[in-house]
């Protein structure tokens, strides 16, 4: 039996399967090395980076909720002259590819962090994060207002020669006008979707439970909201579009797929099984030798709406 | 190095007032892992989405009816997650990753004389501790201290394994009233020589054990307890502030990877 192809593209880039591990919850990715070789991958985007390093927010930082999880980490990270210097040289190894996820300040801070890596050595692609609710400046600012998303994605598309994602905010009244955007400033693919802002009250203390007070939901209790909003942006702009929300099986992983997502990122499940993507990734092998077609590129918005109203 | 296996439950045994003492059939795993170490064990029910962290309570050897690569973990009900652990019949599968995070350190002099300073479930990691110590022909002392007299899980066994347990209660039911604080400040004024601490508490008498220990110069380790997503160091949800910013992140470091058995001293509390 040939075994199934599950080779996708994104705009220039090639990925070996429509696998990508989520910015935020596969830390630089060294950390799985002790679970799985990382070239099983389609590829894998390293923690949200800024042109200087940043502590974070103070804890609690995270508590779980129905299906879901909150968090509110504040874009810890160790900016990107160490990012390149430290760990994307332990990364080059790997037969995957390598996303940076990038947020600033500003819209200069933003092209300057993608012009440091431009040139950084085995990185495969920017993904600008224009969505992160945990901090004023962390991106949402950008994401959630059309004409300052268009500002700095273009700064960014004259920043690099890199493919460049922008990953999407939920946190809008309708997903297609900012994808729209993205897509007319140079954007090559788009991701979404990031979290979706939330709050947990602690009854016995009367305080949120996060120091926060918001956090980003993610988890299987987003999972219709997304899959509704990958929907939506794949039929509104021609440019591939990369599922996310809640996926922890090769089935959920498919809703995304079938419903118009070139690929997927995996995030919170990631927490729970350190080898949550390979998972997927085997499971998208079964379900085509079962049920077909050859390619998983076949599937790719290929459900059937039937009378429908669509978006 | 971590493993990520299935571990059935083996005995769970309901020692009274919410307080359990779970046996796991853990392998290999339990040979690798040190006294200080924690577990993520995933609970075998769609309602609880992340697994939980749990230090190690007791190691082959530590306690005399355990089998072969078995681990023990000393839990107390206080939420959905332990609700539903305290359910489970021998048999039942647990996900289970680890060992993981850094555990206690051993004395490499000899003349150490260490005290276990614990709060109520927080006397969880010392039982592997004491039998380790118990290796280097080391006794220790203990100071216990809880709400009340039912909240001091295991002390008969502490009692019968450490050269003397200091039990303080909150409300005066058993032991001395006040906080485990009070016969350790004692301690540490009378005859602070060769003393080592090794705390583990609610997260205000481990604040208040490290300022004690600090003024007179007392080495201390605190175990430390924090919400993870992980274990593993990828979530970032579990920091706290420390001074040594060791991991070039800054200001804080993560309880699973850096601890979560962390100096005294390292915490910038």
């Amino acid at each position: 039996m040939v075994s199934p192809d599950l080779g996708v593209s994104l705009g220039p880039l090639k990925l070996k399967n429509p696998v990508i591990a989520a910015s935020g919850t596969f830390g630089y990715g060294l950390e799985f090395l002790p679970f799985f070789d990382l070239s099983q991958l389609g590829g894998l985007v390293v923690k949200g980076l800024s042109l200087k390093p940043r502590v974070g927010n103070p804890p609690v930082r995270i508590v779980e909720t129905p299906a879901g999880m909150l968090n509110a980490i504040g874009l810890q990270n160790v900016g990107v002259d160490a990012f390149i210097a430290e760990k994307l040289s332990a990364l080059s190894g790997y037969d995957t590819v390598i996303f940076a996820n990038v947020f600033g300040e500003t819209e200069g801070e933003y092209a300057q962090v993608c012009r440091k890596l431009d040139q950084a050595p085995g990185l495969g692609a920017i993904e600008l994060n224009v969505s992160c609710p945990n901090t004023e400046a962390g991106g949402m600012i950008f994401g959630n207002d059309p004409r300052a998303l268009g500002r700095v994605t273009r700064a960014c598309r004259r920043a690099t020669r890199l493919p460049l994602l922008v990953k999407l905010s939920p946190n809008v009244t309708d997903i297609r006008e900012t994808a729209r955007v993205a897509e007319a400033e140079g954007a090559d693919a788009l991701s979404l979707v990031n979290t979706f802002v939330g709050m947990a009250v602690d009854v016995d203390r009367r305080r949120p439970v996060l120091a926060n007070v918001s956090g980003g939901l993610s988890g299987p209790a987003i999972r219709p909201l997304a899959v509704w909003m990958t929907w939506q942006a794949s039929r509104a702009v021609k440019i591939p579009v990369v599922g996310m929300g809640g996926i922890l099986t090769a089935r959920d992983a498919l809703e995304f797929i079938l419903a118009g997502a070139s690929a997927v990122q995996v995030g919170t499940a990631n927490f729970i099984h350190p080898d949550a993507c390979v998972r997927v990734v085997r499971g998208l092998e079964q379900y085509l030798a079962q049920h077909g077609p050859s390619s998983i590129r076949s599937l790719v918005g290929a459900l059937e709406a039937g009378g429908g109203k669509g978006s | 190095m971590p493993e990520d296996f299935t571990a059935p439950v083996v005995s769970n045994l309901d020692l009274g007032h919410g307080n359990f003492l779970l046996e796991l059939a853990a392998g290999d795993a339990a040979a690798d892992a040190t006294p200080g170490q924690f577990f993520m064990v995933g609970l075998p029910h769609a309602d609880v989405l992340l697994r939980r962290p749990f230090s190690v309570c007791g190691l082959p050897g530590t306690f005399e009816r355990s089998g072969a690569g078995g681990i023990q973990i000393l839990y107390k009900v206080v939420g959905a997650g332990t609700e539903l652990l305290a359910t489970l019949k021998e048999g039942a599968p647990l996900h289970v990753l680890g060992p993981l995070g850094k555990g206690f350190s051993l004395p490499e002099t000899p003349g150490v004389r260490p005290v276990f300073v614990a709060g109520g479930i927080g006397s969880a990691p010392f039982p592997a501790l004491a039998h380790a110590l118990g290796g280097l022909g080391i006794v220790p002392r203990m100071l216990y201290g809880a709400r009340s007299g039912a909240d001091l899980p295991l002390l008969d066994w502490f009692r019968a394994r450490c050269a003397e347990v200091v039990v303080t209660t909150d409300d005066g039911s058993l032991g001395r009233k006040g906080f485990v604080t009070d016969p350790l400040a004692d301690l540490l004024a009378s005859d602070p020589r060769d003393l080592f601490l090794y705390a583990c508490g609610p997260e205000p008498m481990l604040r208040a054990v490290a300022r004690l220990a600090l003024a007179r110069g007392v080495p201390c380790e605190l175990s430390l307890e924090a919400h993870m997503a992980c274990g593993f160091g990828v979530c970032l949800g579990c920091v706290v502030p420390t001074r040594s910013g060791e991991t070039g992140d800054g200001g804080y470091e993560r309880v699973c990877v850096e601890g979560p058995v962390m100096r005294a001293e390292r915490l910038a509390w």
